[in-house]
């Protein structure tokens, strides 16, 4: 029976681990096109390794049902903690000399699971005013400590835990008066902001309104992307014969700008293969969030392929030039520990809700 | 699920099950937006990444290219000239050029500039401000210093650590060994103006290259240009050079082969050097150019080693003109011109006998306009021989007084007057010949049969260039065949294949034998006892014709820039004619004094005789001076 029931989970599962396992081991590949000293691409192997032996173990071993609400909430305090420290040094990482990992990726994970909890206990098909505040105030309380040093991913994550309480369930009134009053909020302090905003972060949305005009300044950026996307062609250059990436005139390559190495490489070709697996592994996160078997499952599994597709879509957005270029990294193709761990963890909560959706109890 | 049986429901719990129902629906409907969501936005970003890469690749695939590859233009060196004796008369030499490249010493400029002007021993302002110029216009590197010595090249090489940027690179450069005296038949080149290069640039022409100017360079460009090679070399952000990617050699230009004596070029820019003239030499065989010189002269290598400013100065300003090529330009043509009179009236009947006379007072009368001879005190009687070799004005007036204008303008185009010759040099000019319709058109006046007189003696109206001359005389000395002027021969292509370029006819004119004769007999007299005595070499047939051209009235003779233009048209052989001669010297006195005697020296030269003086008959200076 037991065996049966693996049998089953395996089965109904198997393209989504699959396409996990095949972006890994393309973000492997590509970091390995990208590298120019080897230990990057040992750093990038063994973190992706971690996260996949982290994945497997999590889905397999843990259950979502039975995540303690308190360790939860104290790691949500200890992270607040930790940013608010962040926050007075006016630091983004924090480094430990052999290895330096950045809070604010661990903010999201912490975040989905803080808000599954809350929400899931609300039986209403929107949630109460009460529940709502609270859930804002979590929500915010991080955000607004990363954005001084990290305005624009601050402003995605706003974003990304918006958009999920949007589908969590906020009461249509609720949600027209949060709107106006976002509006008025945005275009009153919105000029306070831009003031405030330091030169390279204006830039960046000159550079996006203009690249041509900032090739060599705000644009370059954005430029050498473009330039690197569009040489790629429908074949690509090649494995590490891309101008852009071999010649350095990329920057960040081995993070923000991962994806245009990529689509340099592979050409329109690997381009449409990376589309097609990251949509396939949202949509199975939709499928999962419909069939999971409480509300818990469901928001959980919602909030990943959320936070994934957020961050998918103001990555490749920025890098193709039709959204303002973000510093925000490209799930399994960048670059970074904290991300990478961060990404194996929220995916392993959605492969937890998977693989429970078979037992009965 | 929770089990409903009858006892337990409660409206509690109705709607606490309707509160689940519906959200549920709420949810499978939310879900379905985000799908919504994700789909829309993912088809959004494959269409963008389908725009940048596939509609929009070559345009990202250029600039990738402009931003990361630098292309290095090799020159293809330019096809070599060489003379049918065999002398190379333009080739290439190998020189060290010194080049920066501005992407790599962005910030370091002044540095390295004034490390290159201790080196070079220049001041440091006049550098800079070269490479500040050359800058803006060239892409890629800037040449600052051309044809380095030894010595630079060795200081340089020696100290490369520290000048970043820096390259001497050995590239190939015209050479003219020969300098001024094959400056107009050569031409000369210099380097491509912004203008030519924009409309050129699809010919393959770099910013760099040289364009042929004048004369053969000019002329035969597409052939001697080649094709440039490239060599492309990756940059990275840094600035530095990564691998060749790409080397295309270059094609060097094509040879040409021409028809030009050497030795007699050389000789003819020798009696010309310091007068201001032209000398053209064409073989009656085939209308092959055989010399071909203008003075004054420049030496065509200062357009490539550079002139200084007041050389410039000098020959941009000079009242002479150097840049003229005067073989080309168009001039009255003074008596040289009575053979086409004496053609015109042979053809029209006016005279049929060589002995049909004329009594020469020294003066001829038409109307109550009185038309003077040259020889003040009368020829006496003269026939059609004797008119030809004294060149008497009489004989000719008489002769265009019974002729139409309208005729011997006809006669005169016949003979290749009015028009190019075919040698399609830009430089060419037409020449003029005047008739009714042009006089009442330009000046609203009929044509006056006076007018038609001075014509008959080469005066008036009409312009000749030298070239034009030398063929007339060339059609005489052939019996008739008009040639095209033939100077490119072959042209060999670096294969070795060699095309050759046939001599071409223009027309065979249509010439009574028995006038052809008494033409002949006339022009030989000339240098035998006529005007064109100093003309005479031992032992060679040279028959010719002096001709003097009035350039104003005679009031102004005095001053020397007003003198005539001295003619000498003649050809010579030892049996049969060999070479035709044209020569003109600008201001330059009498035809038969100033020029007959180049003729003689030109012919010397051409049939290699070596005599001593005695066997020159005496020429009294006297008598030559006056004539026309």
């Amino acid at each position: 029976m037991k065996t049966n029931n693996i049998r089953e989970i395996f089965r109904e599962n198997f393209w989504g681990l699959f396409v996990v396992f095949i972006l890994a081991i393309l973000g492997v590949v590509n970091q390995w096109i990208i590298a120019e000293t080897a230990s990057i691409f040992w750093k990038n192997l063994f973190w992706h390794l971690a996260g996949l032996i982290c994945l497997i173990f999590i889905s397999l071993l843990l259950d979502y049902r039975k995540i303690p609400f308190n360790i939860v909430w104290y790691s949500y305090l200890i992270l607040i903690f930790i940013l608010f420290i962040l926050f007075f040094f006016k630091k983004r990482w924090i480094n430990f000399g052999f290895i330096s990992f950045q809070p604010s990726e661990f903010i999201k994970p912490i975040l989905v699971l803080l808000i599954s909890l809350v929400a899931s206990k609300e039986p209403n098909p929107y949630l109460k005013l009460k529940t709502l505040a609270k859930l804002f105030l979590i929500t915010f309380i991080p955000l607004i400590l990363i954005l001084p040093t990290d305005l624009d991913y601050a402003f995605i994550m706003g974003i990304m835990f918006i958009s999920f309480l949007i589908f969590i369930g906020i009461p249509r009134k609720i949600l027209l008066f949060l709107f106006l009053v976002g509006l008025i909020v945005i275009l009153l302090v919105f000029p306070i902001i831009w003031e405030k905003l330091k030169p390279y972060q204006k830039g960046r949305i000159y550079g996006y309104l203009n690249p041509e005009k900032y090739a060599q300044t705000w644009g370059y950026q954005l430029n050498q992307s473009l330039i690197a996307i569009g040489s790629g062609g429908i074949w690509g250059q090649g494995i590490k014969g891309g101008w852009s990436t071999r010649l350095h005139y990329l920057p960040a390559k081995y993070t923000d700008l991962a994806f245009a190495v990529w689509a340099e490489t592979w050409g329109f070709i690997g381009v449409s293969l990376v589309l097609f697996l990251y949509g396939y592994l949202l949509c199975f996160c939709i499928k999962i969030s419909s069939t999971a078997k409480d509300w818990l499952g469901k928001y959980l599994s919602l909030g990943v392929g959320l936070v994934l597709f957020w961050q998918a879509l103001f990555n490749l957005g920025g890098c193709s030039g039709i959204l303002p270029m973000t510093s925000i990294p490209f799930p399994f193709l960048s670059y970074g520990g904290s991300i990478t761990i961060s990404l194996y963890f929220l995916l392993s909560l959605m492969f937890n809700v998977a693989f429970k959706r078979y037992f009965f109890k | 699920m929770k089990k409903f049986n009858e006892n337990a429901f409660f409206i509690r719990d109705f709607l606490k099950t309707k509160q689940k129902i519906l959200k549920g629906l709420f949810w499978e409907r939310r879900l379905f937006w985000a799908k919504i969501l994700i789909v829309f936005s993912f088809v959004i970003l494959w269409l963008r990444f389908f725009h940048l890469q596939v509609i929009k690749y070559s345009y990202y695939l250029k600039k990738a290219k402009e931003r990361s590859v630098v292309s290095y233009i090799i020159r293809a060196p330019r096809g070599e000239i060489i003379t049918s004796d065999g002398v190379v008369v333009a080739t290439n030499r190998a020189v060290f050029q010194l080049y920066l490249d501005p992407e790599l010493i962005k910030d370091k400029e002044d540095e390295i500039l004034y490390r290159l002007s201790r080196i070079l021993g220049e001041e440091i302002g006049s550098l800079k401000e070269r490479y500040y110029l050359a800058k803006k216009t060239s892409l890629g590197r800037v040449l600052i210093k051309r044809n380095l010595s030894w010595d630079e090249v060795a200081k340089i090489m020696v100290r490369r650590y520290y000048l970043p940027g820096v390259k001497v690179e050995v590239e190939s450069e015209r050479f003219y060994p020969y300098g001024e005296i094959y400056f107009h038949l050569l031409g000369y080149i210099s380097k491509i103006t912004l203008e030519e290069y924009k409309n050129l640039k699809e010919k393959g022409y770099s910013i760099e290259d040289y364009i042929g100017r004048m004369g053969i360079e000019r002329a035969y460009e597409n052939i001697l240009k080649g094709k440039n090679g490239v060599i492309e070399i990756e940059r990275d952000a840094y600035g530095r050079l990564g691998k060749v990617i790409n080397r295309i050699p270059p094609t060097p230009g094509e040879d040409l082969l021409i028809t030009v004596n050497h030795n007699l070029q050389v000789k003819a820019y020798e009696l010309l050097k310091d007068k201001k003239g032209a000398i053209i030499a064409l073989s009656p065989q085939d209308g092959s150019i055989l010399a071909m010189v203008s003075t004054p002269s420049i030496d065509p290598q200062k357009f490539i080693d550079g002139f200084t400013e007041e050389e410039w100065e000098r020959i941009n300003s000079s009242p002479d003109k150097p840049f003229l090529n005067r073989a080309l330009q168009a001039y009255p043509p003074g008596s040289t011109y009575k053979i086409i009179t004496a053609i015109a009236a042979l053809k029209a009947g006016i005279i049929n006998s060589v002995n049909n006379s004329v009594f020469c007072p020294g003066y001829f009368k038409l109307g109550s306009h009185v038309f003077r001879c040259w020889e003040t005190k009368g020829h006496g009687t003269v026939n059609f021989i004797k008119a030809i070799a004294y060149s008497c004005d009489v004989y000719f007036y008489t002769l265009a007084s019974k002729l139409d204008i309208d005729y011997l303008a006809e006669v005169s185009k016949e003979w290749g007057l009015g028009k190019t010759t075919g040698l399609g040099w830009s430089e060419e000019k037409e020449g003029f010949v005047p008739d009714r319709a042009w006089k009442e058109k330009t000046f609203k006046e009929s044509w006056y049969q006076g007018e038609t007189v001075v014509m008959g003696i080469g005066q008036g109206y009409l312009l000749v260039t030298p070239l034009q001359m030398a063929r007339i005389y060339m059609a005489i000395a052939n019996g008739g065949y008009l040639y095209k002027p033939y100077i490119v021969k072959k042209i060999k292509s670096l294969n070795g294949n060699t095309i050759d370029i046939d001599p071409h006819i223009e027309k065979k004119l249509n010439l009574d034998p028995q006038h052809l004769e008494w033409i002949r007999e006339g022009l030989s007299e000339v240098v035998k006892i006529g005007t064109g005595r100093a003309a005479f070499v031992p032992g060679v047939n040279v028959a010719g014709k002096t001709g003097t051209a009035q350039v104003v009235s005679l009031a102004l003779k005095k001053i020397k820039s007003l003198e005539h233009h001295a003619w000498f048209v003649s050809y010579a052989g030892m049996s049969s004619p060999q070479i035709v001669s044209a020569i003109l010297l600008e201001h330059g006195g009498h035809g038969g004094s100033a020029a007959a005697p180049l003729a003689r020296e030109l012919y010397k030269t051409y049939f290699g005789i070596k005599e001593s003086k005695s066997t020159i008959p005496e020429v009294n200076e006297q008598d030559l001076t006056n004539e026309n």
